[in-house]
């Protein structure tokens, strides 16, 4: 069997594997109390992720998702007091414009995204700080369960934040798998100069992928901030790098075009497993992020599709 | 020197080279001539080590060898003066010369810049070129650098053993009269060092230079010629020759012309393509453009689809003039583009056969931004019977199918929308002849429907067996108009003439 047969079902041929080992360190693993306690801790990771498929989806980069959602943090609980619910909607539009902003620059100014993205990471990474005066800010307990009690919490047993991640996942299906939307977004992945050659406004489509993922990692920061009771300029730190070895894990390849949000859920949970797995083996905390890194470069070397690259820069 | 033994090269579904039998001796001049599509740069590539043969023999100094790769070829002795330039513009003359092969200057891992000053500066005098190895190349004119090219080529000589092979690919094609003389002078100095394979539209100028005369047509080679008292027209219906059968192009379904004008250009302009070009193009009509390539009849064609903008002139769609050049605005006045570039802009390879003919029309196939699933399924169900494209299934990823079902696919996803612009680039190029005839059959059925064809063939005896109309371009301007109504269609040698 060839490797290009193989693919497709690396990703949860990877999670089996990954999951039967861990269960093998530690029997425990595999309880329901267990697993829904890892699902739940991965949920915001997820949703970070969800808005970074999008991009990844038609062939960009997203690096600003983590700036985004810490700026959102800092948004959403100086703003409670105020605004109650509505700070919610006020973060998501926010997160969108920077998204947009980030989607414009690729598109229009042809800024490619990787940079187009950072920079606009670090320009709501400065929000944040300037907003927060670099420091931690917290929500009263009353005002925050009185706006955003669903988010914590339980129903019939399992957390809340379960059920809003595979909300927000069934709707992105829908759009991905459905839609104008979702076709347009796979025709540019899959082949851009195609897709332009067909009449679709692609710029458009790009600018709107761009401000859904912003608004989405806006909604990632939302969760933290609620779940947390407050918020600070650097409180999601960390989280891009294995938010991005979930995409690309889960078998959505730099290139676009193939994969989805559906690919991204296999693939948080196999960062969920390896997480989990660490902290059976004792790896510290600080020290995770190394095997994020070598994981990433395994995942990209594992998913690209070498056809579709003439050279690598 | 260098043999060729009935040589084949296969791609997916088409036999690009059948047998070919090719000799260059020492010191020889060998002229490679055929129309586009005919061969030639298949061949070539071979040659030079970019594509591998997949049958016969390639002999180099009389051994069998297998080019893997152009450095594997240089090695051998075989270098490529290429058309497009294949110096790097930002880099000195002297690096460009030895790209690559800098080892010989290296002492302590330092390349002795001196040294290879002085080792450019002889490669230079064996072409007469009087530039220092230290300019930057950009700063060239295009006659030095192609110069500059050859010097490169040349200094295999003292790496390899034997004599080399030198690969001219339409080396005149933009030099002035004067240049070409200059170059023609070296490349018979260097006879004495090199066999020299010279590639052109310009057949005059074969004649001129090559001792022989390779005909290439349909992947074979027809006809081998002296070059000395050949004659250009005897070369010419060698590089056409078929049996031109009028049922081929389905000639007798090409009726009159409607009198609706669907496109009206007026003097379009765009600065180093094309230059104050006018054209009416009518329901029913096919209407082709004719050129060599790089004649600036794809780039007309790229602009009244929106993905080029003209410098001047106006272009009316359906007696609106266009403001806006996009191809969001040329879909939405009912312009399709086949492209020659089937893969990179016709179909999205990893979507499905029914995903792509949906892809330009999503709106008529869906409801409040949710796609219908049902009207879209059934017609591609539809259009893939109708014009029997061969795939597994409509949810067959598109990129799998071959050459002609994929230009099936691209028809469909324009007909089917009902679009009645339709500009056809190369449709038939890489399709084997049975789906080409397919796609005659389908030209004509468009025209019937009300359909302007703007069209750019692959041969010329398929812009004359399709056209009602065929504009002569040369030199990015319109040379010559010719009727090509049935019973009073035109020769290819009364186009060529005004071709080249």
């Amino acid at each position: 069997m060839s490797i290009e047969k193989i693919r497709p079902h690396l990703p949860w041929i990877t999670l089996l594997v990954l999951t039967l080992s861990v269960t093998a360190i530690a029997p425990g693993f595999l309880a329901i109390g267990s697993l829904l306690q890892m699902t739940a801790d991965i949920s915001a990771l997820f949703v970070l992720a969800l808005g970074i498929t999008l991009v990844i989806y038609i062939g960009g980069i997203d690096l600003s998702a983590q700036s985004v959602a810490n700026m959102t943090t800092v948004l959403v609980t100086l703003s409670l007091p105020t605004l109650g619910l509505w700070s919610a909607a006020g973060v998501l539009a926010a997160g969108a414009l920077i998204g947009a902003a980030s989607g414009y620059a690729s598109t229009r100014l042809k800024v490619p995204s990787f940079i187009a993205t950072l920079a606009l990471g670090g320009v709501a990474l400065s929000i944040g700080q300037f907003a927060s005066g670099q420091q931690a800010v917290f929500m009263d307990p009353a005002a925050r369960d009185l706006a955003f009690g669903w988010v914590i919490g339980s129903t019939a047993g399992v957390p809340n934040e379960i059920f809003i991640a595979a909300a927000l996942l069934l709707v992105l299906l829908f759009l991905e798998r459905r839609t104008v939307f979702g076709r347009a977004l796979k025709a540019i992945g899959a082949g851009e100069p195609a897709a332009i050659a067909s009449g679709l406004r692609v710029d458009a489509y790009k600018i709107a992928v761009y401000g859904l993922a912003g608004a989405i990692s806006a909604f990632a920061g939302l969760l933290f901030a609620v779940k947390l009771a407050g918020g600070a300029p650097n409180i999601a730190e960390g989280f891009l790098l294995p938010a991005i070895v979930a995409v690309l894990i889960g078998g959505t390849p730099l290139t676009g075009g193939v994969g989805g949000v559906l690919n991204t859920l296999i693939g948080a949970l196999i960062v969920a497993v390896i997480r989990t797995a660490m902290v059976y083996l004792d790896v510290p905390a600080t020290a995770q992020q190394i095997v994020f890194g070598m994981v990433l470069i395994v995942a990209i070397a594992l998913t690209i599709d070498r056809s579709k690259l003439a050279m690598v820069k | 020197m260098l043999e060729f033994r009935k040589v084949e090269k296969l791609f997916p579904g088409v036999r690009a080279l059948k047998g070919i039998d090719f000799e260059v001796k020492k010191g020889e001049v060998v002229g490679l001539v055929g129309e586009n599509g005919a061969g030639k740069s298949t061949l070539m590539k071979v040659i030079y080590g970019a594509y591998q043969h997949d049958g016969g023999e390639v002999l180099v100094n009389g051994r069998p060898t297998r080019l893997s790769s152009p450095r594997e070829a240089m090695q051998a002795g075989i270098g490529m003066v290429f058309q497009e330039q294949s110096l790097i513009p930002s880099l000195s003359v002297m690096e460009n010369i030895f790209l690559g092969f800098e080892q010989q200057f290296v002492n302590f891992g330092v390349i002795r810049w001196k040294r290879m000053a002085e080792a450019a500066r002889r490669q230079l005098a064996k072409v007469h070129l009087d530039v220092d190895p230290y300019a930057t190349t950009s700063a060239l004119s295009f006659a030095q650098r192609q110069m500059v090219e050859l010097a490169k080529v040349l200094a295999l000589e003292e790496r390899v053993e034997g004599d080399l092979v030198i690969l001219l690919d339409e080396p005149t094609s933009v030099l002035s009269k004067q240049e070409v003389g200059l170059l023609f002078q070296r490349v018979r100095e260097l006879r004495t060092r090199a066999a020299f394979i010279f590639v052109s539209h310009r057949l005059d100028e074969v004649i001129e230079i090559s001792d022989r005369i390779y005909v290439l047509k349909d992947g074979e080679v027809v006809d081998v010629v002296a070059g000395q008292g050949a004659s250009a027209e005897h070369i010419q219906r060698k590089m056409v020759g078929r049996e031109i059968s009028k049922a081929y192009y389905r000639e007798e379904k090409q009726k009159p012309c409607g009198e609706q004008v669907l496109v009206e250009a007026r003097g379009l302009c765009r600065a180093g393509h094309y230059e104050d070009i006018s054209f009416r193009l009518r329901r029913g009509e096919v209407l082709s453009l004719v050129g060599v390539e790089g004649a600036g009849g794809e780039e007309i064609m790229r602009t009244v689809f929106g993905l080029e903008k003209p410098d001047g002139g106006t272009l009316e769609l359906k007696g609106q003039p266009v403001r806006s050049f996009s191809p969001v605005h040329a879909v939405r006045s009912g312009v399709g583009y086949i492209p020659r570039e089937r893969k990179v802009e016709g179909i999205v390879a990893g979507m499905s056969v029914c995903e792509n003919m949906t892809l330009s029309q999503m709106g008529s196939y869906s409801a409040g931004g949710v796609m219908k699933r049902g009207p879209e399924r059934r017609m591609a169900s539809e259009w893939v019977q109708r014009l029997e494209i061969k795939t597994p299934s409509i949810d067959a990823n598109a990129g799998k199918l071959s050459g002609g079902n994929q230009q099936k696919v691209v028809i469909s996803k324009w007909r089917s929308g009902g679009c009645d612009i339709i500009l056809l680039d190369h449709p038939t190029r890489g399709v084997d002849v049975g789906a080409k005839e397919n796609i005659y059959e389908v030209v004509r059925e468009m025209c019937a429907d009300g359909c302007g064809v703007l069209l750019m063939a692959d041969t010329l005896e398929e812009a004359i067996g399709l056209s009602h109309t065929v504009a002569v371009i040369k030199d990015g301007r319109i040379a010559r108009w010719f009727d090509c109504t049935p019973g009073s269609k035109p020769t290819l040698y009364d186009l060529v003439h005004y071709m080249i």
